[in-house]
């Protein structure tokens, strides 16, 4: 449904000590855009798409997703979530792909992504076993799916992570640098699931430092410096003559992508 | 609370307490000996003598310490060999067989420890050390053993705490330490509980102190670790 | 009579006696095992938890029990129990003096004592989980219930098995100062059996070497159990599966 905002963040805050990462960040994703985020090391990136599924707890501001703002309470000791049932179904509703992967080791690559679906959306087995080796097959690695993830290359490993995270159906997913961890030659074979779901109209929101696709695949380009939004729009703008002068910078480092 | 009883009790316990230490002080010296020579044969890369020195450990460690002590303090009595020899003066003693069969069961953990020790001294120094014409004994008294010893520190400091508590053991052939005297006392007064308790509290406060000496000499050993600090000296 | 006589597992000899006590030996540990597992997970639990006062209960608790000799808290809880349970008679109207079965005391002493060093290997092997691994189980929304069961505890229990072999191997070599209890185990059935034949060399040494072959099979069970177990870590099996 475009036109749907799925996720919407409001003037987000966190401090780790008194040491303030986020300045308030706003935000809004309709259904389908593919969003990237930019930024140098340090800016804040990973803290802003840990706190929207709470696996960091904000210090202050709203998180909505798909029309439910995350309950806060705000106590002595800081700002807490309100319900622990709301966060995990929240959070259920949201796909988190990670730089290091972070399968389970002891599952197999299956059995990794059967395990939401089946325990925390209590889908009948079939029915999981089923999607999951859908989603498998369309990442590329359905011959993989009874091998540990100790067994699978890296860029295997971050396809299957992705294809657990589908397997909930998620509102939106979130990726925090997918590619990073990943040599050279590994990162072309993500990039391309990331484009085909992007393409499927999946509502995405990407940290991540690989230029050509924030260019040429998301519809929106957003650049984070020290804790706030800097400056943000649609690629070509970005990319373009409208760039602010910091972002002009900061992709000066990365050469002229295509 | 009956601190009249407690006190008296811990006045009663606090009395064993050297014997507690005088076997705790013997076997781990006496252990630590024997140790070093095992480790040399299980390091010395002769067949025979490793071998030997394996199972010296295997069976050191593998079987408990109470049936060893039983062995020595029964068992050698058995012998005429024994019992008309010299030593049958020493061995008829309840706390020699305590302190030698306490010696014998630690030396072969401790071995195993020294062993670890000398498996984490980096090659390139002994390399190093052969290089300016080091060899021998000399080698393991200036390179080898200090490093190894460095290594092996946390873990032999488990172990003499471990051995602290082994102590206890010599009780059960008439050794009247401080778990022994407690044993009594529980017989006589049927205060478990209290009795317990100030036992407890002594064996804790002893493995404090030994922890905190082993951590003192584990700080002293690690100035190369630590940062240069001007005005420091040894 | 020759020392095969006195071994055999006839009338005369002490082979069965032994044997039986062997497996009591085993049953003792086993029994502890268990105790100290559902204890250690309690005291690993209450270290890793949030709260001060439960941390301090578990540091305590492993204090306490790993630095006092095993034989006092055998004696604690054999003593201990049995006026325990005498008072409790007592109150429900039957006076006289009722023991603490001994079995029952000394797999309950060295299971405390086996909990305490359980509860450090526990928690160790809480911290091997990777991190990574937590976060993904929470960002796909499991609840704490679930992470506990589906991802916390099958990797502890992974990682947990070389340090709770080695606590087996302690637990079957204090289990031998159970026979202070007067359990007929192995320990006690070599006391008995060399008292009365006067060879107390022979039967310590036969003792000695029933330990042996149960710790040295005991290391082997667990051996295998960890290479199980460590399937999904190892690269040797691609293709295996
Ligand atoms: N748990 C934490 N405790 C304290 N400080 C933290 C914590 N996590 C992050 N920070 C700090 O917050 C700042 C932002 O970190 P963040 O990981 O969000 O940056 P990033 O933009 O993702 O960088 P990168 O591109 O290197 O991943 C950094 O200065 C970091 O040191
Ligand atoms: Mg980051």
């Amino acid at each position: 449904m475009p036109g749907v905002t799925r996720l919407s963040v409001r003037n987000l805050r966190k401090s780790f000590g008194t040491h303030e990462v986020l300045k308030g960040i706003s935000m809004d994703a309709q259904d389908g855009d593919v969003i990237s985020v930019l930024g140098a090391s340090g800016s804040g990136k990973s803290t802003f798409l840990r706190c929207i599924n709470l696996l960091e707890t904000p210090s202050g501001g709203e998180v909505w997703v798909d029309g439910k703002q995350i309950r806060m309470l705000n106590g002595r000791g800081g700002s807490r979530p309100a319900s622990r049932a709301q966060v995990d179904h929240i959070r259920s509703e949201l796909g988190m792909v990670f730089q290091g992967f972070n399968l389970w080791s002891h599952m197999t690559i299956l059995q990794n992504v059967i395990e939401g679906p089946l325990h925390v959306l209590k889908r009948p087995k079939a029915e999981c076993i089923a999607v999951a080796e859908e989603l498998l097959a369309k990442v590329g690695i359905a011959d993989k799916r009874h091998a540990y993830p100790a067994h699978l290359s890296g860029g295997q490993q971050q396809r299957a992570a992705i294809a657990r995270a589908l397997a909930m159906k998620p509102k939106v997913m979130l990726f925090d640098e997918p590619t990073s961890a990943l040599d050279p030659e590994l990162v072309g074979e993500v990039l391309r699931v990331m484009r085909a779901l992007a393409e499927e109209g999946m509502t995405m929101l990407v940290v991540t430092h690989e230029m050509s696709f924030a260019r040429n695949v998301s519809n929106r380009v957003v650049f984070m410096r020290d804790g706030i939004v800097d400056s943000s729009g649609a690629p070509e703008d970005m990319f373009g003559a409208g760039a602010s002068p910091a972002f002009r910078q900061f992709i000066g480092h990365f050469g002229n992508p295509q | 609370m009956d601190f009249a009883f407690l006190s008296s009790t811990m006045v009663t316990l606090i009395r064993a307490v050297p014997t507690t230490l005088v076997l705790f002080s013997l076997s781990i010296l006496c252990g630590g000996i024997l140790a070093l020579g095992i480790t040399a044969l299980r390091v010395s890369g002769n067949p025979v003598l490793s071998g030997f020195a394996k199972a010296y450990i295997f069976v050191f460690r593998g079987s408990p310490l109470l049936i060893q002590m039983f062995l020595v303090f029964y068992g050698l009595g058995q012998f005429g060999v024994i019992r008309y020899s010299f030593l049958w003066p020493f061995l008829r003693e309840p706390i020699v067989c305590a302190v030698l069969s306490l010696a014998l069961c630690t030396a072969g953990y401790t071995a195993e420890i020294f062993r670890g020790g000398i498996r984490a001294v980096p090659a390139k120094e002994i390399e190093a050390a052969r290089s300016v014409g080091m060899s021998g004994f000399l080698l393991v008294r200036r390179i080898i053993a200090p490093i190894a010893f460095r290594h092996a520190l946390p873990a032999y400091s488990t172990e003499i705490v471990l051995m602290m508590k082994s102590t206890a053991l010599a009780s059960l052939v008439t050794v009247w330490e401080v778990t022994g005297v407690a044993q009594r006392l529980i017989s006589q007064t049927y205060r478990t509980m209290e009795v317990f308790l100030c036992a407890a509290l002594i064996y804790l406060v002893l493995n404090f102190i030994i922890l905190q000496a082993m951590n003192l000499l584990e700080y002293s050993l690690s100035r190369h670790r630590r940062p240069f600090a001007p005005g420091l000296r040894a | 009579m020759a020392a095969w006589e006195l071994l055999g597992l006839g009338a005369k000899g002490w082979g069965a006696f032994l044997l039986v006590a062997a497996v009591t030996t085993l049953a003792v540990t086993a029994t502890a095992l268990a105790i100290g597992a559902v204890a250690g997970a309690a005291i690993a639990a209450a270290k890793l938890s949030g709260s001060v006062i439960l941390r301090v209960i578990g540091h305590v608790y492993t204090t306490v029990f790993r630095g006092v000799p095993e034989l006092l808290i055998i004696y604690l809880i054999y003593f201990g129990g049995s006026s325990g349970l005498t008072a409790v008679g007592a109150w429900l109207g039957y006076d006289g003096f009722l023991g603490l079965p001994s079995f029952a005391a000394g797999a309950l002493a060295v299971g405390i004592i086996s909990g305490a060093y359980q509860a450090e290997v526990f928690r160790g092997a809480f911290h091997a989980i990777p991190r990574g691994e937590l976060e993904a189980a929470m960002a796909i929304g499991m609840s704490r219930r679930l992470r506990l069961r589906r991802i916390i505890v099958p990797q502890v229990l992974r990682f947990a098995i070389p340090g709770l072999g080695n606590v087996w191997q302690l637990s079957l070599k204090d289990s031998a100062l159970v026979s202070v209890t007067g359990l007929v185990e192995l320990m006690r059935a070599s006391q008995i059996a060399s008292g009365s034949t006067r060879q107390y060399f022979l039967f310590y040494i036969v003792g000695g070497a029933l330990y042996l072959i149960l710790t040295s099979l005991s290391d082997r069970v667990f051996n295998t159990a960890e290479r199980r177990a460590n399937r999904s870590m190892s690269a040797s099996t691609i293709g295996g599966a």
